[in-house]
């Protein structure tokens, strides 16, 4: 099955019709609504392809050409293709993403303050993680920052790159997501470091379904950064002890302190140095204590388990 | 940026206080408690990833959140607000003044940093020149490249977010470059110093003038 035929009014309905319900029963059940509309304009208006070589590319020329023509660019517009030739990871790293995966990229205007852009990709790898769950992936999943791994072995992968619009400069995220969804086969170069939910699950996924769980997940997750920002504009959420709700997901659904890691800003051609996981800052940066015995906090960067 | 300086003033008064007085600031409200006292030597921040904590200066806390604060740089407390001393103060208020030792490197790059465009980083992150910078930079050395407003010049990269910076500022080309990439950047610090191609002669005699005379007068 592919995700081709998804549509804004779809996920409109399964926002008001399952994710809505399923939150009013978790801890922030009095503001699910709000929240919900705050994330509503995720996935607002949505593209499908059957085949494209990045959809980032796809989201810059989508932002380039509208500007170009003087319309503003609608944010939470979704590109999504069936199959992506020329899709890359961080550091042009491999990235196989053949039909049966959920390949595509959000585009998301940037009127988040910076605090709360810090825990923008700890959001998106915590939406991967709660659309994964259902499927019998509950355990803890997320690797710093937002990589999502079944039994140690990477499942999604996400990449936020800036742009900036040619004619008004407005500021978009490009939130790229790569889910191994029903895509069973990988290059031997991702042989042992690459999984799919099917693979897990051991049946086959609904991957429209899956999609578009996804999909509201991002919009909850997303809405939730607006929710605090407008309450601590109300200063309810600045006060002391105060732990933004995305960090207290991202918490419950990682594996990561405790762990023995090797940091580096591009740790597989370059691992800088190793440490143990203490804890995650309320502003999502790592905090780890090194062989050495000092404490080091870092906000860029990625990591791989030691132990 | 003028053409004239007056070298022997400069360094003359390099000569007779060959340090850099750097005054501390409370980082944000809250109640202080020192941790040096006047005339302490204190140590900068370290370690191949500046992972190694200085000598702690002051800790400060608010609503029962502690923070120490470290040293980022090396040298004596000259000067220290000891009244100040486990009360309330505001953010911004100056605690203590840090007399640090200059080399002659850095005396040309504070005689530089006067005369230079300097860009600072926009937010607190790791930052890399763009693809293009970095190659011409690699084919050419940073001294050739030239930049102005509107050229993508950095990628900033923050919590697996990599955003282009474009660069607004004075044109000319990269003279000074004072980050690592993979080395995370405070905020307002300088990435870049940038000099009008029509200057660099200008530029490179305060180098040649400075290194000379330094020596000959030490």
């Amino acid at each position: 099955m592919s995700n081709r035929e998804i549509t804004a009014e779809e996920i409109a309905i399964y926002l008001k019709n399952v994710e809505l319900p399923a939150r009013q029963q978790g801890p922030l059940q009095e503001n699910a609504d709000e929240i919900l509309r705050y994330g509503s304009f995720v996935g607002s208006t949505i593209e499908c392809h059957e085949r494209l070589e990045r959809a980032m590319e796809r989201a810059r020329q989508h932002i380039d050409s509208q500007e170009k023509k003087g319309i503003s660019v609608q944010s939470g517009r979704i590109i999504l293709a069936r199959s992506l030739t020329a899709s890359k990871g961080r550091f042009s790293r491999c990235w196989h993403a053949p039909p049966g995966g959920l390949w595509g990229c959000l585009i998301h205007a940037n009127t988040l303050t910076p605090k709360s852009t810090l825990l923008l990709s700890l959001g998106v790898g915590v939406a991967a993680c709660e659309a994964l769950a259902p499927y019998g992936a509950a355990q803890k999943h997320i690797r710093w920052v937002n990589d999502v791994l079944i039994d140690g072995v990477k499942v999604a992968g996400f990449l936020i790159e800036g742009h900036r619009g040619p004619r008004w400069g407005e500021q978009f995220h490009l939130i790229g997501f790569g889910i191994n969804v029903n895509n069973r086969n990988f290059p031997e170069e991702l042989q042992g470091i690459a999984t799919s939910l099917q693979s897990s699950a051991g049946v086959p996924v609904d991957l429209k379904q899956f999609s578009i769980s996804f999909i509201a997940k991002l919009a909850w997750n997303i809405g939730l950064l607006y929710f605090v920002e407008a309450r601590m504009s109300k200063s309810v959420a600045g006060r002391s002890g105060f732990r933004h709700p995305v960090l207290e997901r991202w918490t419950e659904l990682s594996d990561t302190v405790g762990k023995k890691v090797v940091f580096g800003h591009d740790v597989v051609t370059k691992p800088q140095y190793s440490a143990v996981v203490t804890g995650v800052a309320d502003d999502g940066g790592l905090q780890m204590m090194l062989d050495s015995g000092a404490s080091h906090t870092e906000y860029s960067g990625e990591i791989r388990y030691l132990s | 940026m003028s053409n004239d300086i007056d070298f022997d003033k400069i360094l003359k008064k390099y000569h007779s206080d060959p340090f850099g007085y750097v005054d501390i600031h409370a980082i944000h409200t809250g109640v202080v408690s020192f941790g040096v006292a006047l005339g302490d030597e204190v140590d900068s921040t370290s370690g191949e990833w500046n992972h190694i904590p200085g000598t702690v200066l002051y800790e400060i806390t608010r609503e029962r959140n502690s923070k120490k604060i470290p040293a980022q740089i090396n040298g004596t407390v000259s000067s220290l607000q000891t009244e100040l001393d486990g009360t309330f103060v505001e953010s911004g208020e100056k605690l203590m003044t840090i007399r640090h030792p200059l080399k002659k490197k850095e005396i040309i790059e504070n005689i530089l940093q006067e005369v230079l465009y300097l860009y600072q980083a926009p937010e607190t992150a790791k930052y890399f020149f763009s693809l293009d910078i970095q190659s011409r930079i690699e084919k050419k050395g940073a001294r050739s490249v030239s930049i102005a407003p509107g050229d993508e010049v950095f990628t900033m990269s923050l919590m697996k977010r990599d955003t282009p910076i474009y660069y607004e500022g004075e044109p000319g080309i990269i003279h000074s470059v004072y980050f690592k990439p993979g080395i995370s950047v405070e905020q307002g610090t300088p990435l870049i110093g940038v000099c009008a191609e029509d200057k660099v002669p200008l530029i490179q005699k305060i180098i040649t003038r400075v290194k000379a005379d330094w020596d000959k007068l030490s």
